[in-house]
């Protein structure tokens, strides 16, 4: 059961998301709010596992609550919901730390979508939005950069993104970016066949 | 020989009508980027929020209606139509909504853009901005953000290249921004004249608009094209 929370300026979205988000299998809404300034106590008390944020919030900036939420010891996913898709928007969401942006200006299927994903370990962001992440430049598909290769070497020996971030002193954000092209280039669909590609031969 | 005198008189006056007029023109860049801001907004806050809840709002009475198919069937039409009506305001707001001008330096706001271009359009963009690029004045930020992106959608609209490359550089007071592809290019002085008779349709202000916001700023406007041969544009403005 995925246990979402939403925090949303605009009541009339929040009571539409609840409707359908209520009506999905696996999925319940245990708390919604237009006030930024709760939705740090409304984690608390509810402990979501995942929160979905509008970034333009009354009270509070969406960015400061994300920050907040990030500091957490078992912080939550969150998803941004926002009307934004150009650069600003995603660098916002990045910088803050969010799991993933999903958009008002599309189907609100894919909100529901996306809400899985961020819920499953995804980074939901376009992919143009790596060179943010990764650098400029980044190579040809198919082609490995060397710090993809150091991900995937420690993630065959079985360690975990977070223990990856430290070897690597990368943050958490950026090793799920290094892991989400890693698979992309191998073809690989997790981390057991990426380590199995690894221990074969490459 | 006061007839010198007279004419030195004359030309600082012209010069300081000239003044006036630049910093009037720069100005009014600022405010109708502001006004842009303002009508974004508008979206945002009523239609945007409005048609996504209420999208919401069908998506279950869409579900509630599978015992009755007909019924069902008008529901998905009516998403169909909601979904495209977003699809319009979505396109409208990522080419109008100023980037953060006043908070964000000029290198930022030019990836935040080819970021931008390579998702919605899936046409990448290869971007070369030095790192010590600095800031320049808030005039010459507009200017450099609205040509860069006309010129990165004509070259998705008429190039055919799957890629675009954009070189921004610095010297001394003048800022450099290149914009290139090896698509199909074209006969610029044949382009140029249409649009002095035409206009430009559709919203977008084409090569006459990036050479008036050029001129505007005492910049240089260069186009170099030819059928079968590549576009380059580059514009020099004054950072300051």
């Amino acid at each position: 059961m995925i246990r979402v929370l939403l925090a949303d300026d605009h009541a009339i979205v929040l009571e539409g998301l609840r409707a359908l988000l209520d009506g999905e299998p696996g999925i319940r809404v245990v708390a919604a709010t237009t006030d930024g300034a709760e939705v740090a106590r409304l984690v608390e008390q509810h402990k979501p596992d995942v929160v979905v944020l509008d970034l333009e919030l009354a009270g509070i900036k969406g960015t400061q609550v994300l920050t907040a939420l990030r500091g957490r010891p078992a912080p939550p996913k969150v998803l941004v919901l926002t009307a934004y898709n150009d650069g600003e928007a995603l660098r916002s969401a990045l910088d803050a730390g969010a799991d993933g942006l999903a958009l008002k200006t599309e189907s609100p299927q894919q909100t529901l979508t996306a809400i899985r994903q961020v819920h499953a370990g995804q980074l939901v962001f376009p992919q143009a939005a790596r060179r943010w992440i990764e650098g400029r430049g980044t190579g040809a598909p198919g082609d490995l950069t060397p710090r993809e290769r150091e991900v995937w070497a420690l993630m065959a020996a079985g360690l975990t993104n977070p223990e990856i971030a430290e070897r690597l002193g990368l943050s958490d954000n950026t090793v799920k970016f290094h892991v989400q092209h890693l698979f992309s280039k191998l073809g690989v669909k997790n981390r057991t066949e990426a380590a199995l590609r690894y221990a074969h031969g490459r | 020989m006061p007839g010198a005198g007279l004419l030195l008189l004359g030309v600082a006056v012209k010069r300081r009508d000239a003044d006036v007029r630049a910093a009037a023109s720069r100005r009014l860049l600022a405010t109708s980027e502001r006004e842009l801001q303002r009508i974004v907004l508008d979206m945002h806050d009523g239609p945007v929020q409005d048609i996504f809840a209420a999208l919401s709002q069908l998506q279950v009475l869409e579900r509630a209606l599978a015992p009755d198919p007909p019924s069902q069937v008008r529901a998905r039409q009516a998403m169909g139509l909601l979904e495209r009506a977003l699809g319009e305001i979505r396109n409208f707001i990522g080419a109008f909504r100023p980037p953060g001008f006043e908070r964000r330096p000029l290198g930022a706001i030019i990836e935040g853009l080819a970021v931008q271009h390579e998702t919605l359009t899936n046409q990448a963009v290869e971007l070369t901005v030095p790192a010590d690029l600095g800031d320049c004045t808030l005039a010459a930020k507009i200017a450099i953000y609205r040509i860069l992106q006309e010129a990165l959608a004509n070259g998705h609209r008429h190039s055919g290249a799957p890629g675009q490359r954009v070189m921004v550089a610095r010297r001394d007071v003048t800022i450099t921004l290149t914009v290139s592809d090896d698509g199909k290019g074209f006969d610029p002085e044949r382009v140029l004249a249409r649009e002095a008779d035409v206009g430009v349709e559709g919203g977008h202000f084409g090569l006459r608009g990036i050479q008036d916001r050029v001129a505007m700023l005492g910049g240089t406007f260069a186009l170099e094209s030819a059928p079968g041969h590549g576009t380059s544009l580059t514009v020099a403005l004054p950072a300051e």
